[in-house]
């Protein structure tokens, strides 16, 4: 498709350096995190990631070129695809570390939930998008909740709670920026807390239990499941004002802190770069959050400020939650830093959904 | 600039847009303050938190200085013991391998259950030892099931090693772990639980030459305690190599001299010259490996509930009467003091009467008329009572002191005790009494309240063998730092003293006669080698006493000494020999004396030394190893030569 140069002069650069910079902050801490030290060479987490990235980027001017409303106009095949991924996940996928999450494809593996929130988010703003609905009536309400309840579930059955919280975020960001009455959000808050002894008991795994009551008693078990949590605090607070130094960290290196270049690669970050590194990255952030919420402003239709919303709604619930956890004041959870994090399927998830908050603004004044 | 497009309730999507971007920037506030909180303000609690995590420090433990002889033939040095460790790490099943170990080694499975037990909460990683100083035995079948034990390591533990047969135990002393006790001692300081330090002997006075320092590496490890990396070695300094003053023949043939009559005692030889001790022993003595590695509680309990004491060093912490080995003092304080001359005489009828009391001669048919070279030679207890009755206590004091009988030595070894000689100050003191003459009568043949160590007497006939001199007996004559050998610089003599013109030699003729005319010692004498000494008979209970102890089994022989020098112009050796319950001084001490002496000359002019069996020291009757307790209980009597 050939990109109409008109557009280029309303391409939000500032956001797509600040996307640039993070994703190099990432890499730069897992080379530093996973350092083979028998072989003295970088880890091979770090290459995979390196080859990530360009494809990562492609995905993002792809998602940019395509005019966003000719997606949302395809987004339920886009959904039926990803739905059909996660049923095949469910049945043929492969299981890592107790949990079913992902497609061998040849030398990669494929991680179909990383993309639901996109199919998610494009259903979503097509299905309010659309004139005179909102979210302010109940039914309609109920019809985007059922388009999210079947990933949803597919992905908290694999089991992976934190991914289908953020589809939970997605849906919440679309429906209160559609009009859904607060009160009835506060009333499902309510509901939510009177059957949580019903939820605890059917509803989750020993594992995530295990893990909520750890994070509420690390002390109990300190080797056991407390200990995640109390070597993620002890990582981000020996980093101090100035951190230990680029590759002169010792908790994520020599694995006192699992899972380093992962879930937890924020608080390597804080170990290496101190509360200064931490206030950089938190800045990146919250410029890369306000500045994609000017994009919803911005956009020419509602369809764009709701997709734009989506994305960046199961985007910051990721954030605030992985870096949360990364300093020990969170449980738990299999949930990685976008932009950050190791992991190809994620980084190529992520800078797609960028693709789309930077094709909305962009397309912001064309019809 | 254009302006966006208008769409159905823009102005709400606006205001709720802008409701999201205030509760995120609130989010990463409350974000930026946690961190500070982890970061800046709690962040020394982390940092150390951390630096625990990753860092171990791994001692390196000095090996403790070698003792050599002053031929330079080892005396002690250190070997190293096995333990036999288990690396649960490594082990699928703990409890299987544990029964292996113990199959193998014939140790009970119960035993190394427990150790493991105690250990549970160390690190997987660490290796647990199950058996401590494991014999060559038990390495070998744990070794040489290697691949069935994968978890099993042995560990070499430096240790310790004494010569065998308890040679030297006394003055080696031995070693075991620091005490809680000893860690706030100065000695100690800087020193942390589990060093292994001196406890006593020489161990304990030249522990901080022997410890070394030890040096430790400091490695970085993963999660799994693995080493990744060695930051720095800081590697042991050995401890200093010391050079000993002891002659390791001469300390052989004494030791064996004491075992070959059974005897409990104390001696040493050392060089007049210099005070350099040659040989010293305490019997009967311990083993010092038993405390290398690890006393265990019933040798412990066996060693200190012996009654003959076997830790007690008798040659500088046990007192005794020195009997007529005093008459030396008397002597020396009556000719300085100008009471008596030379050719003084007494006739001695077998006893004397002085203050209403009387006291018998060691002779009892009766000396005759004797001069002072006589009397010494002969050892007339009716010259000195006579002598002694002459001198004030304080003059006895005095001269005692001049020649370097009381108090201590300062021999360079632990708990030295204090020798006494009495005087109207010090019975004052104690008794709150005064002193009256009577007593000086039996102090005048080294009775009554006169106790002296065997050093201290030894030291005394030291400064008659070497003109004035009061030497300070010592142990150690060099020490190697590792630069090479390097000499220790010899203790001050403590005084001296100037015999007053025409005292010296009438003393040492007597102690001459004593041994080479009709003297005491006459058993002692070497052809060719004029040595002169003194013996010693001090009883150990009044005769009254003794009679009431009659068939108690206890032993109430009297003690024995002999002090000497030789040659007695110019002095080369000297030293004191005191047998417990040795009966006569001539008994006794003088046949291991004369032993050793034999050694040190036929040594010196590179002859075969004497064996054990020439020195008449062997009962005559087939070997019948006896204590001496059990001795004393058969009442039977010592060999040696005729007591007079």
């Amino acid at each position: 498709m050939i990109v109409d140069r008109r557009l280029l002069p309303h391409l939000d650069t500032r956001l797509l350096v600040t996307l640039v910079v993070l994703t190099l902050f990432g890499l730069a801490t897992i080379y530093s995190v996973t350092w083979d030290f028998r072989n003295n060479r970088p880890g091979s987490e770090f290459w995979t990631q390196v080859y990530a990235l360009p494809v990562a980027f492609a995905a993002l001017i792809a998602c940019m070129l395509v005019d966003y409303r000719t997606l949302t106009r395809q987004s339920l095949l886009i959904y039926a695809a990803v739905v059909l991924a996660l049923v095949y996940v469910h049945f043929f996928g492969a299981t890592r570390m107790g949990a079913k999450r992902w497609i061998a494809l040849g030398g990669f593996s494929l991680q179909p939930s990383e993309f639901a929130r996109l199919a998610v988010a494009l259903t979503l703003a097509m299905f309010y998008g659309e004139r005179g609905r909102s979210a302010q009536s109940m039914g309609e309400l109920l019809v985007g909740a059922a388009l999210v309840g079947v990933p949803f579930i597919l992905i908290f059955k694999q089991p992976d709670f934190g991914t289908s919280a953020t589809l939970l975020a997605v849906f919440l960001g679309v429906a209160y920026l559609a009009g859904m009455r607060v009160r009835w959000l506060a009333t499902a808050a309510v509901v939510l807390a009177l059957l949580s002894p019903i939820i605890w008991r059917y509803g989750l795994h020993d594992y995530q239990k295990a893990r909520v009551e750890s994070f509420l008693n690390p002390s109990k078990d300190p080797k056991g499941a407390g200990y995640q949590q109390i070597q993620a605090a002890v990582t981000v607070g020996s980093g101090g004002l100035m951190g230990k130094g680029f590759r002169q960290g010792t908790q994520g290196a020599y694995q006192f802190l699992p899972v380093a270049h992962n879930d937890f690669v924020f608080s390597v970050l804080a170990e290496e770069q101190g509360f200064v590194g931490v206030l950089v990255a938190l800045g990146l952030y919250l410029f890369v959050i306000v500045r994609s919420l000017e994009a919803a402003k911005l956009a020419r239709d509602r369809t764009g400020a709701l997709l734009v919303t989506a994305i960046i709604s199961g985007f910051t619930l990721q954030v605030l939650y992985n870096i949360t956890m990364s300093a020990g004041l969170a449980p738990v959870k299999g949930l990685t830093l976008p932009l950050m994090s190791y992991g190809g399927s994620s980084l190529v998830a992520t800078l797609a959904g960028f693709g789309l908050i930077l094709n909305v603004r962009m397309r912001r004044f064309t019809n | 600039m254009q302006t966006p497009g208008s769409y159905e309730d823009r102005r709400g999507f606006e205001i709720r847009l802008a409701v999201l971007v205030t509760v995120t920037a609130v989010c990463f506030a409350a974000l930026a303050v946690s961190f500070w909180i982890l970061q800046v303000a709690e962040h020394d609690k982390y940092k150390e938190m951390a630096d625990n995590n990753f860092l171990r420090t791994i001692p390196l433990r000095a090996p403790r200085g070698v003792l050599f002889d002053r031929d330079g033939k080892v005396l002690v040095e250190n070997k190293s013991s096995f333990t036999i460790a288990v690396i649960r790490e490594r082990s699928r099943n703990v409890n299987g391998a544990i029964a292996r170990v113990a199959a193998a080694t014939g140790v009970e499975e119960a035993r190394l259950q427990e150790v493991m037990q105690r250990h549970r909460r160390d690190p997987m990683f660490a290796p647990i030892p199950v058996i401590e100083h494991a014999s060559f035995a038990q390495v070998a079948a744990v070794m040489a099931r290697g691949l069935e034990l994968p978890e099993v390591v042995v560990q070499q533990v430096p240790t310790r090693a004494y010569p065998a047969d308890d040679l030297g135990a006394h003055l080696f002393g031995y070693v075991s772990e620091i005490q809680e006790s000893q860690l706030d001692r100065p000695e100690f300081s800087g020193m942390q639980s589990g060093a292994i330090v001196g406890q006593a002997g020489l161990e304990k006075s030249y522990n901080t030459r022997l410890m070394g320092t030890d040096g430790d590496r400091n490695v970085v490890v993963n999660s799994v305690g693995r080493e990744i990396e060695e930051l720095n070695e800081d590697p042991p300094t050995d401890g200093q190599r010391l050079q000993l003053t002891i002659d390791i023949d001469l300390q052989r043939a004494l030791e064996d001299a004491y075992r070959a009559g059974n005897m409990a005692g104390a001696a040493v030889f050392m060089n007049p010259k210099t005070g350099e001790i040659l040989a010293m022993t305490s019997q009967p003595a311990f083993d010092p490996n038993a405390f290398a590695n690890g006393i265990d509680r019933s040798t412990w309990a066996k060693l200190n509930n012996d009654p003959l004491l076997p830790l007690q060093d008798r040659l500088i912490q046990g007192k005794y009467q020195p009997g007529s080995a005093f008459k030396v003092v008397v002597t020396t304080a009556a000719l300085s003091e100008g009471l008596i001359t030379p050719d003084f005489k007494v006739t001695c009828p077998g006893y004397a009467t002085f203050y209403g009391h009387t006291f018998q001669c060691d002779k009892h048919e009766a000396h005759g008329t004797l001069n002072l070279r006589q009397a010494l030679a002969e050892s007339c207890n009716v010259y000195f009572y006579t002598v002694g009755n002459m001198l004030t206590i304080d003059q006895i004091h005095e001269y005692a002191e001049k020649l370097g009988l009381t108090g201590k030595t300062g021999i360079d070894l632990p708990n030295e005790v204090e020798s006494l000689v009495p005087s109207t100050e010090w019975k004052m003191k104690t008794t709150g009494e005064k002193w009256y003459p009577g007593e000086t009568i039996s102090v005048a043949i080294g009775q009554g309240q006169v106790s002296v160590t065997p050093i201290s007497l030894a030291t005394m006939i030291t400064t008659v063998a070497n003109g004035g001199t009061v030497v300070t007996p010592h142990v150690v004559k060099a020490y190697d730092d590792g630069s090479g050998w390097q000499s220790l610089e010899p203790p001050k003599p403590r005084s001296i003293f100037t015999f007053p013109p025409g005292v010296l030699q009438p003393l040492r003729d007597g102690l001459f006669m004593a041994v080479n005319g009709e003297g005491t010692a006459h058993a002692a004498r070497i052809e060719g080698r004029d040595i002169a000494g003194k013996t010693g008979t001090a009883q150990v209970i009044s005769k009254e006493g003794k009679a009431a102890a009659q068939g108690k089994g206890i032993d109430l022989r009297d003690n024995s000494w002999f002090e000497f020098f030789a040659p007695v112009g110019d002095a080369e050796i000297s030293g004191a020999v005191f047998v417990e319950h040795g009966g006569y001084g001539a008994a006794a001490a003088v046949p291991v004396a004369k032993y050793v002496l034999a050694t040190y000359f036929a040594k010196k002019d590179g002859k075969p030394l004497p064996t054990i069996e020439s020195s008449g020291l062997l009962p005559p009757t087939p070997p019948k190893p006896t204590t001496p307790a059990a001795t004393a209980a058969t009442g039977t009597g010592r060999a040696g030569g005729p007591p007079r």
